[in-house]
């Protein structure tokens, strides 16, 4: 009830003008991103930061969520007129979006998947309500040790569900970690690995680290490879038929609750609950031979997941201050450059910034459903703008946003820096996800410890008298060695799952 | 492939090594209990055994197979692929150093142009009007509209 109290409160000034202005700019250019192939949601966030220097922290914060959620519903139109996923959630939508688009039922497809997208998003926020502030309500009652043992376990979820390549995770998790120690200590105040440079003692600058990993690498990778333009389907109409959408009900709710669960869990990547909804709807449908030619449920549940998953994984984020993604890392990147340290105080020292922000994810599935229906002809025409004007628009943010925080060019070094080393690493196969996340979590995860050891007097035994911190510990531990030594009968879903 | 993540693994085992080292040289404990050098000396040695263990795996994976292509064996660009990642690095890095001494507006006047021609654009009003926009435009909008304070560079443009 307290809850409901502050929402409507959050309602109030979500529905003021200006956020409402900036919720809508937020969905209009995270569609926008989304639509250009290459560009997912983590890189269209980072590189659309710039644009939120000047507003207040809730507009910032605001904006980038409606990016966020844009860019995921963006991703849609590419896959099902073009066939090329404009972000990795939205591949499964490719098999039967992109069929029906063929058939001359793209309308039909992007129509469901507004509508599904609106519902899971929705729903996925009534949940969200419901459960972030008791879970932030428990996290108050951590002390520094279970804040440690929580953001190991919320990084080793992230490398466990890596896949094979796990061994390589866990190392750029410990690469991530090491460059957040660059700066001053952040207990005793003393320089660490600055070598005499000014600008290091803040620390390496996440803005410009995640802008070089995400925005200059996709570019250097989109260049290598050398785009083409795409034919664009016929588009007849942007509503699904009354058969149609009551074909889709089921796989919407299913799509739902696959997409709030997996949500929940730090490291489940977006494209999971998108696989675990389709597979999951072709198992309980009576017709499943009719998948992969153009079913509408299988829009229907990829994408209602999707959006399920992007509002959940707000809880560990609002609730416990535990990114689960690279691009709620970004989100928290934000947070922090806005000065709002994201976790369950939040609740408790800025209850009308965080009932704001979760109002204004209502707002915001609103604004998509309303611009994504009647716009569909505009954004598909956006796939007509070439590469060259694209690349370098996008590095003119880039530019600005590396820049504009400290004004500082070493920080567009920094940038150019690691967007070489993030194409290189994509090229080796090196998951980047981990580093992102260590990188953001870092400094709060030494406090963390070094806080608890002084509380022990440097015994690490303390861990194993807090029940809560060792349950947490023992939670990764117990899911890398299942993944490490798992019957071959588990192997992890495939795209083969699917066919 | 193989040799690549060899190699980029090595170069993470060198970066390891350096920052045990550097974290020696700080204090691990204090009387508060663990000082500055205390985490990284930690995660340093974590980070040496974990690039140990990667190598001995990557060794023992097998080649590539016999009928892999190129692209599959390939990690740098080459080609037409390679000039386009270079034009957007070296341009990048030429607008980096360029800001510092004529400003944000000329400094991205020529690279937007520079870098639409180096990826094929060729037909030049465009790419004059693109130039414009994106630097003194883009100037514009996010000094006075967005309080973004952008280089102006030794002269003050």
């Amino acid at each position: 009830m307290e809850a409901l109290g502050h929402l409507l409160q959050g309602f109030a000034a979500a529905l003021t003008p200006g956020y409402l202005l900036y919720a809508f700019v937020g969905c209009m250019l995270g569609t926008l991103i989304g639509v250009l192939p290459g560009l997912g949601p983590a890189a269209g966030t980072a590189i659309l930061i710039p644009l939120t220097f000047s507003l207040d922290a809730t507009g910032a914060i605001i904006m980038l969520c409606a990016i966020y959620y844009g860019a995921m519903y963006g991703g849609t139109i590419t896959s099902v007129l073009i066939n090329v996923p404009g972000e990795a959630a939205s591949v499964v939508t490719c098999i039967d979006g992109h069929q029906m688009a063929k058939q001359g039922r793209a309308g039909s497809a992007l129509g469901i998947a507004a509508i599904g997208s609106f519902v899971g998003g929705t729903l996925a926020t009534v949940a969200l309500v419901a459960v972030a502030m008791p879970l932030a309500s428990l996290a108050l009652k951590f002390g520094p040790a279970e804040f440690f043992a929580l953001m190991v376990a919320g990084l080793c979820l992230v490398v466990g569900l890596a896949g094979n390549n796990m061994l390589a995770a866990l190392l750029m998790t410990v690469i991530g970690l090491l460059f957040a120690m660059i700066g001053v200590d952040p207990v005793r105040g003393a320089p660490r690995f600055t070598f005499g440079v000014e600008e290091l003692y803040d620390g390496i600058g996440f803005v410009p680290v995640v802008m070089g990993l995400f925005g200059v690498a996709e570019l250097l990778l989109a260049a290598e490879k050398r785009q083409t333009h795409m034919v664009e389907a016929e588009l007849k109409s942007w509503m699904p038929t009354g058969a149609e959408c009551r074909q889709s009900a089921g796989a919407i709710g299913r799509g739902t609750v696959v997409g709030f669960v997996l949500g929940l869990i730090p490291g489940v990547g977006a494209i999971v609950p998108t696989f675990m909804a389709y597979v999951l709807e072709k198992r309980v449908s009576k017709t499943p031979e009719r998948f992969g030619k153009g079913a509408i449920e299988g829009v229907a549940s990829a994408e209602t997941a999707n959006n399920a998953y992007a509002n959940a994984s707000m809880v560990p984020l609002l609730a416990l201050g535990i990114p689960s993604s690279p691009t709620i890392a970004v989100l928290m990147g934000a947070f922090i450059v806005n000065g709002i340290t994201p976790g369950p105080f939040l609740f408790k020292e800025q209850p009308q910034l965080v009932w704001t922000v979760i109002a204004s994810f209502f707002v915001g599935n609103a604004l998509l459903l309303i611009l994504n229906l009647p716009l569909v002809g505009l954004w598909a025409k956006l796939l007509k703008i070439p590469f060259s004007y694209m690349c370098a628009g996008v590095l003119i943010f880039c530019v600005i946003g590396a820049y504009g925080l400290k004004q500082s060019l070493f920080d567009v070094w920094v940038m150019l820096g690691f967007g070489i080393l993030g194409y290189l690493l994509r090229k080796l196969d090196f998951p980047i996800a981990p580093a992102i996340l260590a990188l953001i979590l870092g400094p709060m995860m030494e406090r963390s410890l070094r806080t608890t050891l002084e509380i022990s007097g440097g015994s690490f035994a303390i861990f194993l008298d807090r029940p809560v911190a060792l349950i947490l510990l023992a939670i990764p531990v117990i899911v890398i060695a299942f993944l490490l030594f798992k019957p071959r009968s588990l192997a992890p879903l495939r795209e083969s799952d699917i066919e | 492939m193989r040799q690549g993540r060899l190699v980029a693994t090595g170069a993470m085992l060198a970066f390891c090594l350096f920052a045990l080292w550097q974290s020696l040289l700080l204090s691990l404990t204090d009387r508060l209990g663990p000082g500055p050098g205390f985490f990284p000396f930690w995660l340093a040695l974590i980070g040496i055994v974990l690039s140990l263990a990667l190598l001995v795996s990557i060794w023992r994976e097998p080649g590539p197979a016999a009928d892999a292509s190129i692209e599959e064996v390939r990690i740098l660009p080459h080609g037409w692929g390679a000039l386009r990642c270079f034009a957007i690095v070296g341009l990048l890095a030429a607008v980096t150093i360029a800001m510092e001494f004529v400003g944000f507006r000329l400094a991205m006047l020529v690279f937007n142009a520079a870098l639409v021609i180096a990826l094929g654009e060729r037909r030049w009003w465009l790419i004059a009007v693109f130039a414009v926009l994106g630097s003194f435009g883009v100037y514009y909008l996010f000094t006075t509209w967005l309080d973004v304070l952008l280089p102006t560079g030794r002269f003050g443009i």
